[in-house]
């Protein structure tokens, strides 16, 4: 029992404990720099953004699924939200009405990912693969493939470079729509559910869980967020194009993989991915304060991920056998010879 | 007989608890050695250090005389022991002959495959052993028991001695065990030993020819083929004699509540199934595994459609959905615990709040007291081990998630209707004692229990009515009083012992 405990203190501590070295090491590399105001702000701001996707995309993949069309999604709603405000002049009302009208498009492609994929059966990865095409599809038309600036809405600029007590107002949204997260995956029906779909799918239903329903809020949600990114997005950089966001699918899985949430569902935390958000912040930060050449940029990145996410399958793995372990197959084969 | 297999003196200790107390196994050659014990009594792992799977701490195994060294599962197979396992480890997406050569495959300059040579091969075990399947034969369209078959021609292409099969017949119908029974036989007839591990005495009764028993971690005894009689068998095995009372049926008060089944039909399988059951009674399905049994199970609780009749409770119609019956106060407790009844990675509270939230909660958002509240209930009541409600029911033994699942029913507090479908498969004997009487307790509090089994001694020891089920339609509903498991047995088969030719 005791060793019980300890061992669920270190798995706990682990990603903390790896974040304070990070955090430690670069403090001597670049000393001064490293833990100035200005360049934490601007850890946070580069990992804010994408961040928000992070809080949604975790449903999907805790119900098992997966979520690919977020990156589309977002140039989605960033060009609506941009394009509903121009038409409105930019007036409060009009950036309003735009928000809304790209957070609804959000949400309805989230819709259409879960129903397809949990009416017709068609694995996850397929659907979000496609309905990512047709996503970007869509957003190349109604933008023309232009960039549309929007240079004079008050309110756009506002949530792009407004500060609230000396915070950027996007941090502190990116920080609420965490504890949010949190609450609704630890505090609600909903997310008592969600665990249960993703840790085995047939036995809630026999439980009298709505699977289907489960499921299909999950993307939702996760088009929710994408939304909600694409439109921030939108905002700081006060123009929308069909290509923003590309990429982001990418770096929100490796976020929620190495924060420990499993691809095969039901198993992970928001507290953990916040952590891979972090953690993958520092380290694109520590790259370019150290200066390292930016060929070597996505090479590092890839290795750091590798190690990090075998580190933590090893320490999970340790104690139920599952660990294919090579010391201890050289011990065992040193005791049969 | 010579002997084959010798383990002597093997002890084992998991985190300094001993699970094995110098245990003395021996096997001769062409044997059919059974092994029996309650669970948690040391037989997997014994099976486990002589497969590899676990070191052992002490001890000494010997194939033949010779002392050998088994470290891995191939050390195993290399020493011609082979295990046939519950879960079956096929590849399902390959054919039969794909599957037994998987990893020996016979080559040319250890790259191009035979396949030609490989195909004469299986063809002639296929005939060797009179199995019934062909080499081409694509291992997701066999039946589990084919699918053993095909395990076991794997076995005897590694030249195996020594063949373990643990539970091989858990998930097999009546016709498909005693097929399974002759291949074992026709095996043991041309010099293979075999290992048979199982819970049902009958088939160790029919099968063996000497029998060691374990509890605790120690051998308590090895009886050949002649000792043998259930009253031995369980007494050792549970070191006590378990009581053997008159079973007394209870009858319904005038006023229970009653679920009545009207002329249910089914798309493939149902056919005009009626009967009633009542509060305060425990009704018992029994009949051949495919029978429908299940299915009737599963339709009561709107999983399965039904395309005709009618289910009713207090002459109220069911709702036709898992979400709506189980809200409306019908629990299901499903054959396949590990799929189909529990979250494996979820904790014991989580489980038995998850079909209750709507009344731990009214509204959307939870606190984890209640939960916790219920899930130490839960755990009094029923006394699951371990009792900490923090452990993921992955880990718990076979009959303490049972308890768990059954539990998730009993925390309703309008639970009106309990379908249970095998309660004890692979549960051992002290569980099933206490699955038996909470079951019992709830018919008492004057619930519907309606209990699907296998098990014909089970049937007659806790159901107070019984019915059997032919080909989707019930065959025969009796009250039961002195029945014998000849009656039991003869109506799944079709015969009524009353009324020879009056078939439904």
């Amino acid at each position: 029992m005791r060793t019980d405990n300890v061992k669920r203190w270190a798995r706990m501590a682990q990603k903390p404990l790896m974040l304070a070295a990070l955090i430690v090491l670069m403090a001597f590399l670049a000393p001064g720099v490293f833990l100035s105001r200005s360049n934490i702000a601007s850890i946070l701001m580069a990992v804010c953004i994408y961040g928000l996707m992070v809080c949604g995309t975790i449903f999907p993949l805790l119900n098992g699924g997966i979520d690919l069309s977020i990156g589309s999604v977002g140039a989605l709603a960033g060009s609506i939200c941009v394009l509903v405000t121009l038409r409105y002049n930019s007036s409060v009302g009009g950036t309003v009405l735009g928000i809304a009208c790209g957070l609804a498009a959000g949400i309805l492609c989230g819709i259409f990912n879960g129903f397809i994929s949990y009416q017709f059966a068609v694995p996850a990865f397929i659907v979000t693969l496609a309905s990512k095409n047709i996503i970007y599809g869509i957003a190349q038309n109604i933008t023309g493939m232009n960039t549309i600036l929007s240079l004079d809405s008050k309110v756009m600029n506002w949530i792009g470079t407004g500060k609230i007590a000396g915070v950027n107002f996007t941090i502190l949204f990116f920080l609420f729509i965490v504890v949010a997260t949190y609450f609704l995956l630890n505090h609600t029906k909903f997310g008592r559910y969600t665990y249960a779909v993703g840790g085995n799918a047939k036995s809630a239903r026999f439980s009298g869980v709505k699977v289907n329903l489960i499921g299909i809020s999950a993307y939702a949600i996760s088009g929710f967020t994408a939304a909600l990114t694409g439109i921030v997005l939108s905002c700081f950089n006060r123009q929308a194009v069909a290509t923003q966001c590309s990429g982001y699918d990418g770096d929100v899985l490796v976020a929620l993989v190495v924060g420990g949430v499993s691809l095969a569902g039901g198993e992970g935390t928001i507290q953990g991915a916040a952590f891979g958000i972090l953690l993958m912040g520092i380290l694109n930060n520590a790259m370019v304060l150290l200066g390292v050449n930016s060929i070597y940029q996505d090479l590092l990145k890839g290795v750091i991920v590798i190690i990090a996410v075998a580190l933590d399958m090893y320490v999970k793995n340790k104690g139920n056998g599952l660990s294919r372990n090579i010391w201890n197959r050289a011990r065992r084969s040193a005791v049969n010879s | 007989m010579n002997t084959l297999l010798q383990m002597i003196g093997i002890e084992k200790s998991f985190s300094g608890v001993k699970v094995l107390k110098g245990v003395d196994f021996t096997v001769g050659e062409g044997e059919i050695h059974g092994l029996m014990g309650e669970n948690g009594a040391g037989k997997s792992t014994l099976i486990k250090i002589l497969t590899g799977v676990y070191p052992g701490n002490s001890g000494v195994i010997r194939m033949n005389g010779k002392e050998i060294f088994i470290n891995s599962r191939s050390d195993a197979m290399a020493n011609g022991i082979s295990v046939i396992y519950q879960e079956l480890s096929l590849i399902p997406t390959l054919t039969v002959m794909e599957n037994i050569f998987l990893g020996q495959e016979l080559t040319f300059g250890k790259v191009f495959l035979k396949k030609k040579e490989m195909h004469r091969r299986a063809e002639q075990l296929i005939e060797k052993c009179r199995f019934d399947i062909k080499p081409d034969d694509l291992v997701e369209t066999l039946c589990v028991a084919k699918r053993q078959t095909v395990e076991i021609m794997k076995s005897l292409l590694l030249n195996a001695k020594l063949i373990i099969m643990d539970e091989p017949t858990a998930s097999l119908n009546a016709a498909e065990s005693e097929n399974l029974f002759k291949i074992i036989r026709n095996l043991k007839s041309q010099g293979t030993s075999i290992v048979y591990i199982s819970h049902r005495l009958e088939e160790i009764y029919a099968m063996v020819d000497r029998l060691t028993i374990l509890r605790d971690g120690a051998v308590v005894g090895v009886l050949p083929r002649e000792q043998i009689d259930p009253v031995t068998v369980v007494r050792m095995m549970i070191g006590k004699c378990l009581d053997c009372a008159e079973h007394t049926v209870h009858d319904a008060a005038s006023e229970a509540a009653v679920l009545e089944v009207t002329n249910l039909c089914s798309e493939t399988l149902l056919d005009h199934v009626s009967f009633r059951a009542y509060g305060g009674q425990i009704l018992g399905i029994g009949g051949l595994v495919g029978s429908g049994r299940s299915e009737v199970l599963r339709s009561i609780f709107g999983l399965d459609h039904y395309t005709e009749g009618s289910i009713r409770y207090n002459g109220e119609a069911l709702p036709r959905s898992a979400r709506e019956v189980s809200r409306y106060g019908i629990g299901l407790v499903p054959e396949d615990r590990r799929n189909e009844g529990l979250i494996p990675l979820l904790n014991i509270v989580e489980n038995m709040a998850l079909p209750n939230y709507d009344q731990l909660y009214e509204t959307a958002f939870v606190s984890g007291k209640r939960e916790r509240q219920l899930g130490m209930r839960g755990i009094e009541s029923l006394s699951i081990r371990p009792g900490d409600p923090n452990i993921r029911c992955i880990n718990l033994s076979g009959g303490n998630q049972q308890k768990v699942v059954i539990s998730k029913w009993l925390q309703r507090k309008d639970l009106k209707v309990l379908l249970v479908d095998e309660p004890t498969a692979g549960i051992d004997v002290g569980a099933k004692a206490e699955i038996y009487e909470i079951m019992r307790r709830l018919a008492n509090q004057g619930c519907i229990v309606i209990v699907v089994t296998s098990d014909v001694e089970e049937l007659i020891k806790i159901a107070d009515q019984i019915l059997i089920m032919v080909d989707g339609k019930v065959f025969q509903q009796m009250r039961n009083e002195n029945l014998t498991q000849d009656d039991i047995l003869l109506a799944a088969s079709r015969i009524k012992r009353k009324e020879p030719d009056h078939a439904n």
